[in-house]
């Protein structure tokens, strides 16, 4: 045994394995519910689920013929081939999609994302396969039982099955995978001897052919002479064979290492009340939150998108003030997101995507204050270093009515460099870095400004605003900004209210208008 | 006193008006040693709903806090969140007043309920320091929910409402009324009285004198209204004026 490992982690050669989902087509609308403890979801909910839990037949269609069923349907006796009538004499309960290409290469695309997890070299094969090179990754996870054991499990829960197949090439554990054969770490062209011909990727005339030649195996095929192969079936078929036993290179196209997150759940039954969407919602989150730790990343956005048969599809999108990954934090802001929705049509599918990732590194040095006695008891105690759980509850309360009230409701205030007093200042992103400012020591600001200045009456020669306005101080000439657009050229000037209050009013010198513009509050 | 009586005090959380000025001394000033004097504990109070009665933007209602405000987003890292203001509170006015603009969030909810849903959560979230509101129409029965959650998350919630919400009595555990004060003075003045309190009966009406001296009339612009420049006047010479490019230039003195 201990020798077997030894050869299994010291493999330098390049070792592939291949991740085979001949459920796909089926599993893109009915990924398996994973179980869970009935007795924590309230009546609706678990009635609604257990619907969806128990399993039932589903036949997928390619021009109105069956192409792909789950186990259930094969159990009441469908088969390949039959039409749509067919199935339903069979049994009524039977439900049917058409099968959607853009689904699986979704649904591909996010397994592959997954995968990255395992080796940062992921292929995707189409139709229905992945390809991982794990012999850099073998010894990190213990081997490749391990590794299996562990992808089988993950897989269960993301509620997809695959085949899995290794060996020395792509073709070859692609080939393996599809045949459902053990692994193989010792000699590629010996390994294949016994493997049928048909499970090799070649033209349905090519194995037509081959089955006449009295060819049924591979081992039989691969010694004949290449010459001969080569005028018979073409030079493309050779190269097949010498790139899967590995005489020749194969080089593939990995995916990139940008990350991407979209993943979707189809609900069989539509789903019509708010409640029974939370746990596909939790599931979403559950499966983004696994994707940024086993990418050590941080979102700062997540969109739900909920698809509807007959209306317009529904995005909500949930903005954080800064980057997290805390899948309790976000199953509280969607909830609060989907509090707001007023009125639900019927839920056909509900996926779950993000497209901006932080690392995750960069977020705890932002929260981190520079005290390098952080956390002990020499930390320095002037009420200003605050500990990361305080921030982060900081963050929370922002990003909870950012959830709620929607992006533009919540902002912080900014200095701007101008002496313009409308752009003196500028809404800015809460936690945003503030520039420092020169304050200007001089003259006195009201504390409250008016958004756009309001025209005052005039009562002989002298402004006034429901009642007598005295000018105190004053005046400040603003001249300024002939460079852009938004050129002023105004005196400002302090003005008390027969009541009392003070006001900033100026007058603008091109027409001798006056304006209210600040109050002294 | 018996032991059962006592351990009914201790566990209740009964109030008794003897041990007020023990509990709350610790206050900090409001940065007006008139009003320290009649406010409980000398000093805002930390926690809790205070409400500002005031008819009239203008009359330095805001000024009252801003020393207080300053020290609270110098000392706490908390929020100072302010709700649905009625005017852009004016960043370089707040920074000549000495508030750390960083701590500063502006929430504008659009509903009365999701209004009401900010301010509970904000005052209730330990994570603001203060929550200043300018709520229209409030029930008595919301600002009680208010007074609970500013208790609970340890943040003093600032009501700012018409006076006539005087007439009507109310959970806020400090009220206070603001008229302007116009008397000869140069600075701004108010004329504050305290309406209810911890502690104490409906105060006396306390002057309070600014030190801005933002009334003051400056004398030279009163000299300058009257010396108002003539409309005949001639005007100054502009380089275009005709009269200045006939003039001859250097090389003509050859």
């Amino acid at each position: 045994m201990t020798f077997d490992k030894e050869r299994i982690t010291n493999t330098s050669k390049a070792l592939w394995l291949c991740l085979h989902f001949p459920q796909l087509p089926v599993e893109v609308f009915s990924r398996k519910q994973k179980e869970l403890p009935k007795e924590t979801l309230s009546e609706t909910l678990s009635e609604t689920l257990s619907e969806t839990l128990t399993e039932r037949p589903i036949v997928i269609l390619v021009r109105q013929r069956v192409a792909f069923l789950n186990p259930a349907a094969k159990a009441i006796g469908i088969r390949f081939g039959s039409s749509m009538n067919t199935a339903y004499t069979i049994s009524e309960q039977i439900i049917s999609f058409e099968r959607d290409d853009a689904k699986e290469i979704a649904a591909l695309t996010h397994l592959a994302q997954w995968a990255y997890q395992f080796t940062p070299d992921v292929v995707i094969k189409s139709p229905h396969s992945l390809l991982l090179e794990i012999s850099g990754c073998l010894k990190l996870f213990h081997g490749l039982d391990n590794l299996k054991s562990l992808i089988r499990d993950e897989l269960d829960k993301l509620g997809f099955s695959a085949k899995i197949g290794v060996n020395g090439t792509p073709l070859s554990a692609l080939c393996f995978a599809e045949a459902g054969l053990d692994d193989n770490l010792g000699d590629i062209s010996a390994s294949l001897e016994s493997v049928p011909v048909q499970h090799l990727r070649v033209e349905p005339t090519v194995l037509e052919s081959l089955h006449q030649m009295g060819i049924s195996h591979c081992g039989q095929l691969l010694s004949l002479p290449d010459d001969g192969l080569n005028r018979r079936y073409g030079v493309f078929f050779t190269d097949y064979l010498r790139r899967l036993t590995g005489e020749s290179p194969d080089p593939q196209k990995f995916i990139s290492d940008k990350p991407q997150f979209r993943s979707e759940i189809t609900f069989l039954a539509d789903v019509t009340n708010l409640e029974s969407l939370v746990f596909p919602i939790k599931r979403l989150l559950g499966e983004l939150h696994d994707f940024l730790r086993g990418r050590q990343l941080t979102v700062n956005q997540f969109t739900f998108r909920l698809a509807h048969r007959s209306h317009p599809a529904q995005e909500l999108s949930i903005m954080l003030a800064s980057p997290d990954n805390d899948p309790a934090m976000f199953l509280m802001l969607t909830q609060l997101k989907l509090d707001k929705i007023q009125k639900m049509h019927e839920v056909d599918s509900i996926s779950l995507s993000s497209r901006q990732f932080f690392e995750l590194g960069h977020v705890e040095m932002e929260t981190r204050s520079g005290d390098l006695f952080q956390g002990t008891r020499f930390q320095q105690k002037d009420g200003r270093r605050h500990s990361k759980a305080e921030a982060a509850k900081a963050i929370q309360l922002i990003n909870m009515m950012t959830a709620r009230l929607g992006p533009q409701s919540c902002f912080g205030l900014s200095l701007a460099d101008d002496h313009r007093p409308e752009l003196a200042w500028r809404p800015v992103a809460i936690n945003a870095r503030h520039e420092p400012v020169a304050i200007g020591e001089g003259n006195v600001r009201p504390l409250y400004l008016l958004r756009s200045p309001s025209a005052l009456t005039m009562k002989a020669d002298s402004p006034c605003m429901a009642g007598k306005l005295d000018l105190l101080q004053g005046p400040e000439r603003i001249d300024f900004g002939w460079w852009d657009s938004s050129e002023v050229n105004r005196d400002y000037y302090i003005a008390r209210h027969e009541c009392g209050a003070l006001y900033w009013v100026y007058c603008q010198r091109s027409n001798n208008q006056w304006y209210l513009h600040g109050i002294f509050s | 006193m018996s032991e059962s009586l006592n351990n009914l005090l201790k566990e209740t959380g009964l109030w008794r008006a003897s041990g007020i000025d023990r509990e709350c001394r610790k206050n900090p000033g409001s940065g007006f040693p008139d009003l320290d004097l009649e406010l409980p504990g000398s000093g805002w109070p930390a926690d809790g709903v205070t409400e500002f009665l005031h008819d009239q933007y203008g009359i330095g209602e805001f000024r009252l806090l801003a020393p207080a405000l300053a020290r609270l987003s110098q000392e706490q890292a908390r929020w100072l969140l302010l709700v649905n203001p009625p005017y852009i509170p004016y960043p370089p006015a707040l920074a000549q007043a000495g508030i750390d603009l960083s701590r500063i969030v502006i929430c504008q909810p659009k509903t009365n309920r999701d209004y009401l849903w900010v301010l509970e959560n904000a005052l209730a979230s330990q994570s603001c320091s203060t929550v200043i509101a300018w709520p229209g129409k409030i029930l008595d029965k919301q600002i009680r929910r208010l007074q609970v959650a500013s208790k609970s998350g340890h943040c003093w919630s600032i009501l700012f409402r018409p006076e006539q919400a005087a007439k009507h009595a109310s959970p806020a555990e400090l009220r206070i009324r603001i008229r302007p004060y116009t008397s000869l003075h140069d600075s701004t003045a108010l004329e504050l009285k305290i309406l209810k309190r911890i502690g104490g009966w409906e105060s006396e009406s306390i002057r309070l004198v600014f030190d801005d001296q933002l009334h003051r009339p400056m004398p030279e612009f009163n000299e300058m209204l009257i010396k108002q420049p003539s409309r005949h006047e001639p005007e100054a010479r502009s380089f275009t004026d005709p009269a200045i490019t006939d003039r001859p230039r250097p090389y003509d003195y050859q």
